[in-house]
């Protein structure tokens, strides 16, 4: 474990180094695409510690996310705070909108906590076309400040983001309170015969997640200067963070951030082929699931392990 | 000795709708002593072990801890407590080491622990090297041996030096070398001061270690005492193999002569690292009626499962003519080997009378209806009830549908598997009647499996027992009533 | 006046929603999959009807068939080439084939609503109307193929009641949907009973899919909401259970006619989403439901 561990960090030291100089070689539109696939990479992250951690499936993971980021871009347009002040606001009304919604629905059982995440999701996104005044409707509004006009500025900005996200995220994950979520994920009963509260520990990861999708959220709306339904509160972008997760690899955390950069990536690059880049992702994605359950990263790393 | 009481049940009880798993039952634990809580299937052992350590509710009584009510509590308050419980069925994590595993055991409920300080790395690494677990400390659980993973979730128990200390069929799956280390971890346990509950089926296994056994029987307490004193008792001897084994001479006729119907050859069956079946060799000629008796986690239900096709087995398995193992599970009960389970798997929400059309499905019309009036000959109270849904009739009615249900296949060997389990006596007379009249009327062939020798002997050509898997003695009845009956508790 | 047309515009459209969400509970019963592509296979039908009746000239009923039979043949498609592997895969654990399935029906529905798009067209088709005319109910004109489509509706589930509990392999699929072992047991191999299902869920989603473009209208950008009401009204309804299916229907179905005409079109979702929210919250097996 622990020389797997160093193995792994000197790897991923390499490729944050190797993406860190990138804005010397590669041009505006290429930098652009990571930066949005880096912003990515953390919500994917976040719900692969719900996900793959305390073992519950987040069906709407852009309520989060859009939560942190139309109370972060609410709050520049109208109040006119500075950008450090609305992003705190933003993690912080996704933390508040991730307890209301975590400690009824963690009681139900099977399905029915999936679908209570859908229909927050489908909520907010009612919501916010109804509010339209302040919200922006369905055309989106824009914010007065952003983090930065340089590309590769913005870009460094989503490249740190992320890697400080990663790092707090791993560490979490093989910390001693990581160790308890996931005896909470897999085995409640056997967690709470040693001593453990399931459900405290559950909602403190719904949390956490929360904490993260909120700043996120936030960051990327100073990122792109508009907020809008469609990049993130549609749930059609839930269903990317799922995949990008899934694809990754579950439970290995940096999968997940992986498994985003690719997903955005190749969204990318196929877009020449029109509307059909999103079939040949979503067949990629199948065909990963069909025969690479484990995700690339997991494949990748277990396959020394397997019996 | 034994101490002070750590734990007092008093009148507990818990139902699960309309069974009563529970009723009106009460004891005490003591500090320093091994309890042995005894009972067939059914009898609600495992039900008052769930309620004391929290995972379920009791609907009516309490539970002291030290003198503080605990019943009510959730189950991670009552284990921070003093309360451990070892798993009939190991529950390792499997993506982590066997040392995580322990360590986890050791950690406190804390949101905001990151780092485990160095302190409780090693006092996992000493517990798991105390229950023998030293050599395969980084090792994941799905590498491991079936007892090392039982050793696992004994240290795991012991880790947080619990006052109470219960274990679920302590034994199960142990080879009698294992049994014996295992013994010894459980003295150890005691003779550092906690209280142990043992809960299994078998008296027999837990006699050399309990220092008191209490024997439950339908929900309640039948007998207390030194295991000698509770293998004795009358009441328990009835219950468990329905009184005084006699044997009654089978009058079959020819049956050395008649083909034979279904073959077992070496048969064995795994579940994961467990030996569920081992080496079984069986022979059921035609017409004949055989008996399988054996406590239960013998193997006989696996057994029937290989029979019918469910579970996977290395072995030969024919009936007639045919190879088995080429078939689907569908196929061999259409074939006619039709096998009733212990779990009677009605359609609960379906009729009395559509369950029994169903298994009748592949007859014609008329084939059906015949099928169905000799079966509601044979049991008027589905014919009264055929209207009702499955899941309102009582134990011994469900167990009629399912008996009725297996006869409208118009089998050529009927499997039972436990027909008589957490029925009545009343209706074990019922049921008894029912088959002797189907070896009358119909040729049938039968396998039965039964834990209850008395039901079982009167209606057996032949008699296997199965222990731990494996074929141990076979005869003819009036040999096993001569043979067995002092040793089989 | 107004009330009657919410009567007869909220019963038609209520019918459709209830022959959706019917197929959607039996499939989830039986097969214990939630088929996140159902809208898509409803789209399928829909768009092939069209193409079959308009394009390549077959005229509206036989156009209306091979709808139906390209809604039956991409049902069977997300079987065996989706959820059956995913079911059978060893490399899965037994307590993650759920999600596993559920987002690979998922990504699958994605692929057939662009998919699609890219082959036809992303513009919404219809058929033509069965019958033409206009009837008067109650004062109010409704067109005569509105009236056929809730009879059609309800014609085919009544034939599906009739299938369930009068003949013997609907009445196995029955008791596949409570004890897969039971079933097994009784000499009915799964494996059929479960391709048998699936075949019945391809009709009844083709079925609606191609009314609801003779009634409405469909386009492929519709198939990630005909999922999501299907899926609303199958929770509503309890999940598995049929009648509670068809009584949410209706619920839903008059819940969005009236919020249209009566409050606004635009807000035509938002009461029963709330009825789902509340339904979850306290009573999260729905009306009728039983698992």
């Amino acid at each position: 474990m622990a020389f797997l561990r160093s193995r792994l960090f000197w790897i991923a030291a390499a490729v944050v180094v190797v993406a860190a100089l990138l804005p010397f070689w590669v041009s505006i539109y290429l930098l652009s695409v990571l930066t949005a696939a880096y912003y990515f990479g953390v919500f994917a992250m976040a719900w692969d510690l719900l996900f793959g951690f305390a073992g519950e499936v987040n069906f709407g993971p852009t309520f989060l996310i859009g939560l942190g980021a139309y109370t972060a871009a609410i709050l520049n347009s109208t109040a006119g705070l500075p950008i450090p002040v609305c992003v705190v606001a933003g993690a912080l009304a996704a933390v508040a909108g991730g307890i209301l919604l975590a400690v009824p629905a963690l009681r139900l059982r099977g399905p029915y906590f999936g679908l209570v995440t859908l229909v927050a999701v489908l909520l907010l996104q009612n919501f916010v076309v109804i509010f339209a005044s302040v919200t922006g409707g369905e055309i989106g509004m824009t914010v007065p400040d952003v983090l930065s006009i340089d590309a590769s500025v913005n870009y460094w900005y989503a490249l740190a983001f992320l890697v400080v996200c990663a790092a707090l995220l791993f560490g979490l994950s093989r910390s001693a309170v990581g160790l308890i979520l996931q005896a909470s994920g897999q085995d409640a009963v056997e967690a709470a015969a040693l001593g453990f509260n399931v459900t405290k520990h559950k909602v403190a990861a719904f949390c956490v997640s929360a904490l993260f999708s909120g700043t996120a959220g936030a960051m990327l709306i100073f990122y792109m200067g508009t907020a809008s339904v469609d990049t993130v509160v549609d749930i059609a972008i839930g269903v990317q963070i799922i995949i990008a997760a899934v694809l990754g690899g579950r439970r290995t955390i940096l999968g997940a951030a992986l498994g985003a950069v690719f997903l955005i990536v190749a969204n990318e690059f196929l877009r020449p082929l029109g509307q059909l880049n999103t079939f040949v992702v979503a067949a990629i994605a199948l065909a990963v699931i069909l025969f690479f359950p484990e995700g690339l990263l997991g494949y990748a790393l277990h396959r020394g392990e397997r019996e | 000795m034994s101490g002070a009481v750590r734990l007092q049940v008093g009148e507990l009880a818990k139902r699960f709708g309309g069974v009563v798993a529970v009723k009106n039952m009460s004891f005490d634990l003591k500090a320093g002593e091994i309890v042995g809580l005894i009972g067939p299937n059914g009898s609600g052992k495992s039900t008052v072990m769930s309620l004391i350590m929290g995972i379920a509710r009791a609907n009516s009584g309490t539970i002291k801890l030290d003198g503080v009510d605990i019943s009510g509590w959730p189950a991670h308050r009552i284990a921070r407590s003093g309360v451990s419980i070892v798993f009939q069925h190991s529950r390792p994590l499997q993506r982590q080491t066997v040392l995580e595993n322990v360590k986890l055991a050791l950690l406190p409920d804390s949101l905001l622990r990151l780092a485990t300080e160095a302190s409780v790395g090693e006092r996992a690494r000493e517990i798991a090297e105390r229950v023998g677990l030293g050599g395969v400390l980084h090792r994941h659980p799905w590498t491991l041996p079936f007892a090392d993973l039982r050793r696992m979730e004994l240290a795991k128990a012991v880790a947080r030096d619990p006052k109470v200390v219960l274990i679920d069929e302590p034994f199960a799956g142990l080879t009698p070398t294992e049994i014996k280390v295992f013994s010894d971890l459980i003295r150890t346990l005691r003779d550092e001061g906690r209280a142990v509950l043992l809960v299994d089926h078998s008296v027999k296994s837990v006699a050399a270690l309990a220092d008191r056994v209490i024997a439950m029987y339908l929900g309640e307490r039948i007998a207390e005492g030194s295991a000698d004193e509770v293998m004795q008792n009358e009441t328990v001897r009835r219950v468990y193999i329905g009184g005084k084994i006699e044997a009654v001479e089978r009058k079959s006729a020819g049956a050395g002569q008649a083909p034979t119907l279904l073959q077992l050859d070496a048969v064995e069956v795994f579940y994961g690292k467990t030996k569920a079946l081992d080496r079984v060799d069986l022979r059921v000629r035609q017409d004949e009626f055989v008996s399988i008796v054996g406590l239960n986690g013998a193997g006989k239900t696996t057994l029937f499962n290989a029979i019918s096709g469910l579970v996977p087995y290395r072995g030969a398995i024919r009936f007639g003519e045919r190879d088995l193992r080429s078939q689907t599970a569908a196929s061999i009960a259409r074939g006619g080997v039709v096998h009733c389970p212990e779990t009677r798997e009605l359609f609960v929400h379906m009729s009395v009378r559509e369950n029994l059309d169903l298994g009748g499905g592949h007859l014609s019309k008329s084939e059906r209806q015949r099928q169905l009036d000799w079966v509601f000959d044979l049991f008027p109270i589905l014919e009264q009830r055929q209207a009702q849904a499955a899941r309102t009739l009582s134990g011994g009615e469900q167990q009629m549908l399912a008996l009725g249900r297996a006869l409208m296949m118009q089998p050529k060997l009927l499997i039972l598997d436990e027909p008589t389990l957490g029925l009545a006596p009343v209706i074990l007379g019922q049921l008894s009647k029912a088959i002797e009249r189907l070896r009358q009327e119909r040729s049938l062939t039968l396998l039965l499996a039964e834990q209850n020798v008395t039901f079982a002997l009167p209606h057996s050509d032949r008699v296997y027992v199965l222990d731990h898997g494996r074929i141990t003695w076979q005869g003819d009845p009036v040999r096993f009533a001569e043979e067995m009956s002092t040793g089989y508790l | 006046m107004r009330a009657i047309q919410i009567l007869v515009d909220g019963f038609a459209i209520s019918s459709l929603y209830s022959l959706a969400a019917v197929g959607f509970t039996l499939i989830f019963g039986v097969s214990g999959v939630l088929n996140l592509a159902h809208g898509g296979i409803m789209v399928v039908a829909a768009l092939v009807g069209w193409l079959a009746a308009g394009e390549l000239g077959l005229g509206t009923y036989a156009g209306t068939l091979v709808g139906v039979l390209a809604g039956l043949a991409t049902a069977y498609a997300t079987y065996l080439v989706v959820v059956r592997p995913i079911q059978r895969s060893r490399a899965i654990r037994p307590e993650e084939t759920e999600i596993f399935v559920l987002t690979g029906t998922l990504l699958w529905g994605i692929m057939i609503q662009v998919g699609m798009a890219y082959l036809f067209t992303d513009n919404p088709v219809t058929i033509r109307p069965l019958i033409s005319g206009v009837v008067s109910i109650f004062g109010v004109r409704t067109p005569a193929n509105e009236i056929l489509i809730a009879v059609l509706a309800w014609a085919v589930i009544g034939l599906l009641w009739l299938l369930v509990n009068r003949t013997r392999t609907g009445k196995a699929l029955l008791g596949a949907s409570m004890n897969p072992r039971g079933v097994t047991l009784l000499g009915y191999e799964l494996t059929q009973l479960y391709l048998v299902a699936w075949g019945i869920y391809g009709v009844l989603a083709g079925i609606a899919g191609v009314l609801l473009a003779s009634f409405l209208g469909v386009s492929t950008t519709n198939a990630g909401q005909l999922t999501a009401s299907a899926f609303s009204i199958v929770v509503l309804g309890g999940l598995g259970s049929v009648s509670g299916s068809l009584i949410a229907a209706y619920v839903v179905g008059y819940l969005e006619t009236a919020t249209a005409y009566l409050i606004a079109p635009t807000l035509r979702p938002i009461p029963s989403l709330i009825l789902l929210v509340l339904v979850v919250y306290v009573r999260p097996q729905g009306f009728l439901g039983r698992r």
